[in-house]
């Protein structure tokens, strides 16, 4: 029933603390940015906030070829070992591809599981399998099961309710959205480049004609016009909107976000070391934002990882050389910050490529084998688990299914994987349907 | 939980084993049968299906988490829930080569190892090895694992009681759940049943049949299965003490009086009617998907007329905004889509559907007309429903059939016998039967359809192998000749007056469209185990449509006619926890399109849509793939899939900024053709400018106060515009103009 689906929306300790801000019917309306202060200031009283950890999804939509990146096979075949060289990484016995120095050379700070498996080799599909932890039975263009991001905005809510908990950059992912948890849980998203010199998040800048007294004054005759309206309460089937506008005009007044969503604000020498491009500024906003309080981050890792034609070219000139350093910056950075065990950094596609390399050199979808990479989150570092066989065709050792891959994640957040939702059929679904945390990690 | 229900366990448990044969061959009393007679504990042979396969859903080993979903676990599948005996048996005894069974040392076998957690299993421990089940379960090896005897009794219902009972917000109840058997005799199976209720803010059930009100008046069904039957108990919690009468409930049709027979069982007090300005708000909004104008709330607030309000329904039902409105939201549900690549025939669909509103068609030809779809688009644009679910044609078309139109949700039945419901694979591919002799031509976007004389699916119906036969649901096979097409011959059986689900779902989607939630939520969700919050009322129109043939007008005049629907949503004391009977208007935000267009509408401006002509508004739009940012954040559906949930009414961050904080709303705010710029150029005086912009933004006129506020805030800024906008970034981003209320 309605009840059941729409009930519960946890938004943790924040919920608590704006109910006590006794506000006018439009939320922020009817309030001085004082009275907002001090709202919070009360609740910073009461408790010290919970520590929380946060994620950061590298998405590599795609397909990226592990057997170039992480599983190398220099002893396979030429026609499966493809052009690239394995190096030694600062973690003895460990190598991963020439094309990857920067990571190499902080391999204790990342775990690579090299066994991740599943059976659907068609985009839509498979990313819905590795997004979700659902095995989807039709081919739709929209998330028939929650994202990862949309369970965590769920189970966990932002740290800071100026923040949304679950953003994308630098747009939306295809399949990142709630699905049956409702739109409040869908990301939010600037839809726009960290890159571009006029970087901004949609609507979160005042528009051109209207400076900050005059939407001061808006809600202030928001506020009149609330407090004396008809008496049109219609209490419990607004509360939710209540919230709602509460957050985001928060979002507007009081700067936070604004904040951490200006990426100017880094040195420029940092920005460098992360990479000017769509990906590298990404990763930085991310760790703003993830230190400003949202407790998801997806990134969209450009296009480009399905290398079906040119594979080798592609990832050496193009791919590799971004994705390696934007990773590695933000891993280091991480950890220059002391925040290494507080965010998890995570990066996989929706499934890996095809060992045997095709006729116009490139690689094509493969499900049977896929690298993915961990980093920090309170996980054990600098280790290699799983192994696939000398063609990297598909795992000999520790096969891994989404639902293990993602279950990890949950659990270094704290999340049971067994947490049941309804979705609109009343059907009960749990986090995960299967999988379990892979022990080597956790 | 067991300790509390140590007594009541007795009885049913010790049943399981040795109750069956003194009842099915002598008759006796199945009490006479006790788990102390020990030493020879089983007088008969254990039975597979009558007491083995139980078990298998009491453990929960078939459940969708276990052994039962689609991959099985750990290569032991069994058929979930238990419904296919003879699959259960052979994954028990035949497959992984015998070895789960072991009749030589049945405590060695592999299925009674792993039930108890002698050996490792993923699922523990489920079966205490001194409990009557392993005893069944042992002797059942020891015979050799039998398989079910064609002759034993099977069960052919169950029933639970009470069927229903009014409790105390924190009542508690023991149901009591009997199996009726093929032979005539029944059965104690409470301990064996499985339980679940439909809204456990209401009453909960645990898995002995003991049920709790949990404080939350309403009502809940719980849902009680065994073998594949279900019986359903009714838990009513009133809202108060039981009213004798409604004051100030003014009844305006027949709705209103079996509403109120309800509302008084359940001490529910309903709201008093709404004013004249929300209800013209209102019907507007849910007849034609727009807000009234300026001038219409005028007249209407000033019509001192008795009948004015029936009046006005009649108008806007003859408007051609009505079809235009009805249109979008049939094309939604219809998948009217550009997916397929079909942009024409997505128009011609759209059209076609507003025409048929428009001339207010019988629905049973409205349906026909879709179903029963051929030939060329131009001239059958409802083949776009087809095509649009071409790439699984047979599978989406049949689920959509009975989702849309007999709101039955069949789709489980397609890998398995419904969880919920008596549906079983057999019905499915029954109703597929209907669509394998679908034929489509090679040429065209999207191509003729037309009734081949064979089967053109290659799809086949995986319990007899062959291609799928036409069955009704509930009823017998059909045969048809080469020349006949099915799926007229389905029409025709929906089309019949006692069909008990054609009309209830139309009525109940309308009544879900008007009241903001159906007699049965989900409104295409009807079933045994998902009772209608008032079943007389929802029989009673569906009586009444096919009385009155099938005239959808006539129902939406009987729907907004009635009190119930003009009720206010204000709550009051005594329903304000009430989410089920309607004692107050619910209030719901305006849908993506609506919110559009009611944002236009205010600030005067037009947005302008590219490919579709200048004065097409959000809801005229014939497909999902016009580029709108506003539409996309408030969740515009994308179209794919028959069912109405795919609408979700949360608020996101992005939809809250975009209204507040946009320079896209900021500019229609602003606008130079717009409301504000026309007040400002033709110089009226602050009040005037004042009471439009109310009657724009909520169909009604300020009160005083709020005159006099907004009066003084116009006037103290030295900007006269620009305070104009102010005020009307106030309206726009109220509740009150956000909701439908």
């Amino acid at each position: 029933m309605l009840e059941i689906c729409c009930t519960g929306g946890s938004v943790g300790k924040s919920f608590s603390r704006r109910t006590l801000l006794r506000v006018g019917a439009l939320g922020v309306g009817g309030l001085a940015l004082p009275e907002l202060l001090r709202g919070e200031a009360r609740a910073a009283a009461e408790g010290t906030p919970r520590p929380r950890k946060s994620v950061i999804l590298v998405w590599l939509a795609g397909g990226p070829s592990h057997i170039d990146m992480y599983d190398l096979k220099p002893t396979a075949p030429a026609e499966f070992r493809g052009e690239f060289q394995p190096i030694a990484t600062n973690v003895p016995g460990i190598q991963i591809s020439e094309h990857l120095p920067l990571q190499a050379a902080i391999m204790d700070k990342l775990a690579i599981v090299r066994s991740a498996c599943h059976t659907n080799a068609g985009h839509g599909m498979g990313s819905q399998w590795m997004l979700t932890g659902y095995q989807p039975t039709i081919e739709v263009n929209d998330n028939i099961y929650p994202s990862l991001g949309s369970v965590v905005s769920r189970m966990l809510g932002a740290r800071d309710a100026a923040l949304p908990a679950y953003v994308n950059l630098p747009r939306s992912l295809d399949l990142g959205k709630a699905a049956y948890l409702g739109a409040s849980y869908n990301p939010f998203s600037p839809e726009n480049d960290p890159n571009s010199d006029g970087f901004q998040v949609r609507n979160l800048k005042l528009p051109s004609r209207v400076d900050l007294a005059r939407l001061q004054r808006r809600r202030d005759l928001l506020g009149t016009l609330d407090a004396i309206r008809r008496d049109i309460d219609l209490r419990g089937d607004l509360d939710g909107l209540d919230t709602f506008y509460r957050d985001a005009l928060r979002m507007v007044t009081n700067d936070r976000a604004i904040q951490a969503f200006d990426i100017k604000q880094e040195p420029d020498a940092l920005r460098d070391r992360y990479g000017r491009n769509d990906l590298g500024q990404s990763c930085l906003l991310a760790r703003r934002l993830v230190e400003a309080g949202v407790t998801f981050v997806a990134i969209q890792a450009g296009g480009g990882w399905d290398t079906h034609g040119d594979n080798f070219k592609q990832l050496k000139d193009n791919l590799l050389p971004k994705y390696d350093r934007a990773v590695a910056t933000l891993v280091q950075d991480l950890c220059d910050r002391g925040r290494q065990d507080d965010v998890l950094v995570m990066s996989f596609g929706e499934f890996g490529r095809t060992p045997r390399i095709n006729p116009g050199a490139g690689r094509d979808h493969w499900p049977g084998a896929m690298s993915v990479l961990y980093a920090g989150g309170g996980l054990r570092m600098g280790q290699v688990v799983g192994s696939t066989n000398d063609k990297g065709e598909y795992p000999t050792s520790r096969p891994f299914s989404p639902g293990c891959v993602l279950s990890t994640m949950y659990h270094a957040l704290g999340i049971d994987h067994r947490h049941v939702f309804h979705d609109q059929a009343h059907r009960p679904l749990p986090i995960l349907n299967e999988g379990r945390p892979i022990e080597e990690l956790i | 939980m067991n300790s509390r229900f140590g007594g009541r366990l007795v009885g049913p448990v010790a049943g399981v084993v040795l109750w069956w044969l003194p009842l099915a061959v002598a008759g006796a009393e199945p009490a006479t049968a006790n788990a102390d007679q020990g030493t020879e504990p089983i007088a008969r042979d254990v039975d597979f299906a009558v007491d083995v396969a139980p078990l298998l859903s009491r453990y929960g080993c078939n459940s969708g988490g276990c052994h039962g979903k689609a991959s099985g676990q750990n290569g032991f599948k069994l058929s979930l829930f238990g419904f296919d005996t003879q699959f259960d048996y052979d994954a028990l005894a035949r497959q992984a080569r015998g070895r789960r069974v072991f009749p030589a040392a049945p405590d060695h076998s592999l299925l009674l190892r792993k039930a108890t957690g002698a050996v490792p299993h993923g699922g523990g421990a489920r079966v205490d090895p001194q409990s009557e089940a392993y005893q069944v379960l042992h002797r059942w090896i020891e015979q050799g694992c039998p398989p079910a005897s064609p002759t034993a009794p099977r069960v052919v219902a169950v029933s639970v009681t009470p069927r229903s009972q009014v409790l105390a917000r924190d009542a508690t109840l023991q149901l009591r759940v009997e199996a009726v058997y093929s032979d005539g005799s029944r059965r104690d199976v409470t301990a064996h049943a499985q339980y679940a209720t439909n809204l456990d803010v209401v009453a909960t059930v645990d898995d002995a049949g003991w049920v709790e009100a949990r404080g939350q008046s309403g009502e809940a069904a719980v849902m009680c299965r065994y073998m594949g039957q279900v019986a359903v108990f009714r838990a009513i919690v009133p809202h108060g003490q039981s009213l004798s009468e409604l004051p100030g409930f003014e009844r305006r049709n027949w709705i209103d009086e079996l509403a109120a027979s309800r509302w008084k069982q359940l001490g529910l007090a309903p709201s008093p009617a709404c004013d004249d300005a929300t209800f013209l708000r209102r019907v507007t909004i849910d007849l034609c998907g727009r807000l009234p104008t300026v001038d219409e709330a005028r007249q209407f607030l000033d019509d001192p007329a008795n009948e004015k309000r029936s009046r006005v329904i009649d108008r806007l039902l003859d408007s051609p905004d009505y079809p235009a409105y009805f249109a979008m939201r049939w094309g939604t549900i219809l998948r009217n889509s550009r997916l397929a690549g079909a942009d024409q025939a997505a128009y011609a669909f759209h059209n076609w559907i507003k025409d048929q509103v428009a001339r207010n068609r019988p629905y049973d030809e409205f349906v026909r007309g879709i179903v029963a779809a051929a030939g060329e688009w131009q001239d059958a644009p409802a083949i776009n429903w087809y095509w649009q679910m071409r790439d699984d044609q047979l599978h989406q078309v049949t689920s959509d059939t009975a989702q849309v139109f007999l709101g039955v949700r069949l789709q489980c039945a397609r890998c398995h016998h419904h969880p919920y419901e008596r549906w079983s694979q057999e019905d499915y591919y029954g109703l597929a039967g209907f669509f394998t002799r679908l034929g489509r031509k090679s040429f065209g976007q999207p191509p003729p359809y037309y009734a081949a004389a064979n089967p053109t699916t290659g799809e086949t119906n995986p319990l007899t192998g062959k291609v799928p036969e036409p069955k009704f649901p509930d009823g017998e096979y059909a045969r048809f000749s080469p020349e006949d097409d099915p799926r007229h011959a389905l029409v025709d059986w929906m089309a019949q007056p006692d069909n008990p689900y054609f009309s209830r779902v139309l009525v109940n989607r309308l009544w879900g469209h008007f009241l903001g939630r159906g007699l049965v939520q989900e409104v295409d969700d009807l079933r045994e185990t998902n009772p209608a919050s008032n079943p007389e009322l929802l029989d009673a129109l569906a009586r009444d449509f096919v009385a009155h043939q099938f005239d959808v007008k006539h129902v939406i005049r009987t729907i907004v006619g009635s009190g119930v629907y003009q009720l206010s949503s204000e709550p009051n004391e005594s329903n304000l926890d009430d989410r089920q009977n309607f004692a107050r208007f619910y209030a719901r935000r305006l849908i993506a399109e609506v919110f559009h267009d009611a944002t236009d509408q205010l600030c005067g401006t037009r947005t302008r849509f590219s490919g579709v002509s200048d004065s097409a508004r959000a809801v005229d739009l014939p497909h999902e793939g016009f580029g709108s940012y506003f539409l996309d954040t408030f969740d515009r559906p994308r179209r794919v899939t028959g069912c109405e949930c795919e609408r979700s009414s949360g608020a996101t961050l992005a939809q809250v900024l975009l209204l507040a904080n946009s320079d896209e709303i900021e500019n229609k705010i602003a606008s130079g053709e717009g409301r504000v710029a026309r007040l400002v150029a033709d110089q009226r005086p602050v009040a005037e400018a004042v009471e439009e912009l109310y009657l724009a933004a909520y169909a009604r006129r300020p009160t005083d106060a709020e005159r006099q506020a907004a009066t003084a805030y116009v006037q103290s800024q030295d900007n006269q515009r620009q305070a104009l906008e102010d005020l009307l970034w106030t309206l726009l981003n109220s509740k009150e103009f956000a909701f439908n209320h």
